[in-house]
């Protein structure tokens, strides 16, 4: 079975799973919505401040919200043994990787345009004007996300303590993709939208370099 | 010299730093050592 | 007794020889005066903690290859001993801060830049603590290492950049700034001081780590040994 369709194959079979329960989706969605109303009364911002600390604010909700969501993509399989029987069957581990990261994109995506909205009334910010170019910062952002956050869900699900371990070992690797993610958006979200080339390199090099060593090690990722 | 003190607690801190982790190491390499023998000679008595 | 003693030796004679340098040698800074001559042991410590992570990276892979041990022991040894150098620069920055800035801490470029490459190789070290297994322990934590060292740079470089576009004041002089040829040749110097330690903390580190997988198969043949008894 070949790469593509294999990954297709996974990634039918995860966003099938997922909204028969609609769990993940629907908590990892409150989750950030509940990030995004706390600081709200930890720092009562003004509303110059609120659209000061608004980009940075939407992907902290977003960080944290997916270091919690992406967790179970491997530590399911860890619990019914289900990954045995995948790596049994002859498709490449990359295959198997790969289908797990696209459906965790898609369930990231599906959270983001639900919050979009929501932060653009709490926060006032106008964001039809940048609506294209904001999308193409998440988009990249998201996939940066969930291909590390996939990765070390793999990872974690070897360990004790799986739920606290995956975020302490996502967020400090992510803070490149937080940075130029948070720069990005506010350099779209200013008063003089541009959309600055500086961070959009960082991103997709983060974005390719994780992407590249991830199918290099996907033999290893996935063996047991 | 002015700001003496804050550059010997400075030194301080990094010579503990060093040394003490030094310091540290050895102790348990010497014990894991002991254990080794300890094991070494019960398994050649059995 | 005497030959376990060489090794802590060997590193208080460094750091002396190194102490002594920074303290006695190199001459009095115009602005700082003494508080100036951490710079001695904050920045080499910097450079060597980068060059112990490169050691673990190399050791990551290396145990990937060829799933010898030894690798894994080496990778743990240098992991650790580059969290130390680091603590000591996330140390000695604010302790020159604060005389020189009046604040403790500040976010800029390289303190912040160290912060982070001092967290993400703790995660390195609780991950291997928490991972029971040994062989997967090697596996996963070199994988997950390989990641970390791939991500330093971004770090770095993403660091820079955030803090060209918003400035802050900068511990320790930043990047380049000039040194009088007495004050090369003692940072020269630290550097090489620390380098040694560094070596020196390392071989130790993968002794022990050696050690201790040998008293983990001695002891599993030793209870080997003791349930065959008992069926005997």
């Amino acid at each position: 079975m070949n790469t593509a369709r294999a990954a297709t194959t996974i990634l039918v079979k995860e966003v099938r799973a997922e909204f028969r329960a609609r769990e993940l989706l629907n908590t990892t969605f409150v989750f950030a919505l509940v990030v995004v109303v706390m600081f709200s009364f930890a720092f009562d911002p003004t509303a110059a401040e609120s659209r000061r600390f608004g980009p940075g604010l939407l992907w902290i909700a977003l960080l944290f919200a997916g270091s919690l969501m992406l967790q179970p993509s491997f530590a399911r399989e860890h619990a019914n043994d289900t990954l045995d029987a995948l790596c049994l069957a002859p498709v490449s581990p990359f295959a198997i990787l790969l289908g797990k990261i696209l459906a965790n994109v898609i369930f990231l995506g599906a959270c983001e345009v639900l919050l979009l909205p929501i932060f653009a009334v709490f926060y006032n910010v106008a964001l039809m004007p940048v609506i294209g170019r904001l999308v193409f910062v998440l988009a990249l952002g998201t996939f940066g996300l969930a291909v590390t956050g996939t990765v070390f869900s793999a990872v974690a699900a070897q360990a004790r303590m799986r739920e606290l371990l995956l975020p302490l070992l996502l967020l400090p690797v992510l803070v490149p993709l937080l940075l130029a993610a948070v720069e990005a958006t506010a350099g779209l979200l200013s008063d003089t939208p541009e959309l600055q080339s500086t961070w959009i390199e960082l991103l997709v090099g983060f974005d390719v370099m994780f992407f590249t060593v991830s199918w290099l090690l996907s033999d290893f990722l996935l063996q047991e | 010299m002015k700001n003496f003190e804050s550059l010997f607690v400075a030194w301080m801190i990094v010579w503990a730093v060093f040394f003490g982790y030094q310091v540290t190491i050895a102790r348990r390499l010497s014990q894991v050592q002991d254990e080794i023998e300890r094991l070494k000679s019960q398994l050649g008595r059995k | 007794m005497i030959k376990r003693l060489i090794p802590a030796v060997a590193v208080g004679a460094l750091m002396i020889f190194g102490g002594y340098a920074a303290l006695f040698i190199a001459p009095d800074e115009s602005t700082m005066h003494a508080i100036q001559r951490i710079f001695y042991f904050h920045a080499p410590s910097g450079m060597v903690a980068l060059m112990a992570f490169t050691i673990c990276f190399i050791a990551n892979i290396g145990y990937l290859v060829g799933r010898k041990p030894h690798w894994d022991c080496l990778a743990v040894a240098a992991a650790e001993v580059g969290v130390a150098f680091n603590t000591v620069v996330l140390i000695t920055g604010p302790i020159w801060a604060k005389p020189a800035w009046g604040i403790w801490w500040a976010w800029d470029a390289r303190l912040t830049s160290t912060l982070v490459l001092w967290l993400l190789y703790i995660s390195f070290l609780l991950l291997r603590d928490l991972i029971a297994d040994p062989d997967r322990r090697s596996v996963f934590s070199a994988i997950y290492g390989i990641f970390l060292f791939l991500d330093v740079p971004l770090v770095y470089f993403s660091i820079r950049i955030w803090r060209t576009q918003h400035p802050q004041p900068v511990i320790l002089g930043g990047q380049g700034s000039g040194l009088d040829p007495t004050m090369r040749k003692v940072f020269y110097l630290c550097w090489f001081a620390l380098t040694a330690v560094m070596a020196i903390l390392i071989r130790q580190r993968y002794q022990l780590e050696r050690a201790r997988n040998e008293v983990e198969e001695l002891r599993i043949e030793a209870e080997r040994q003791i349930s065959a008894a008992g069926q005997a």
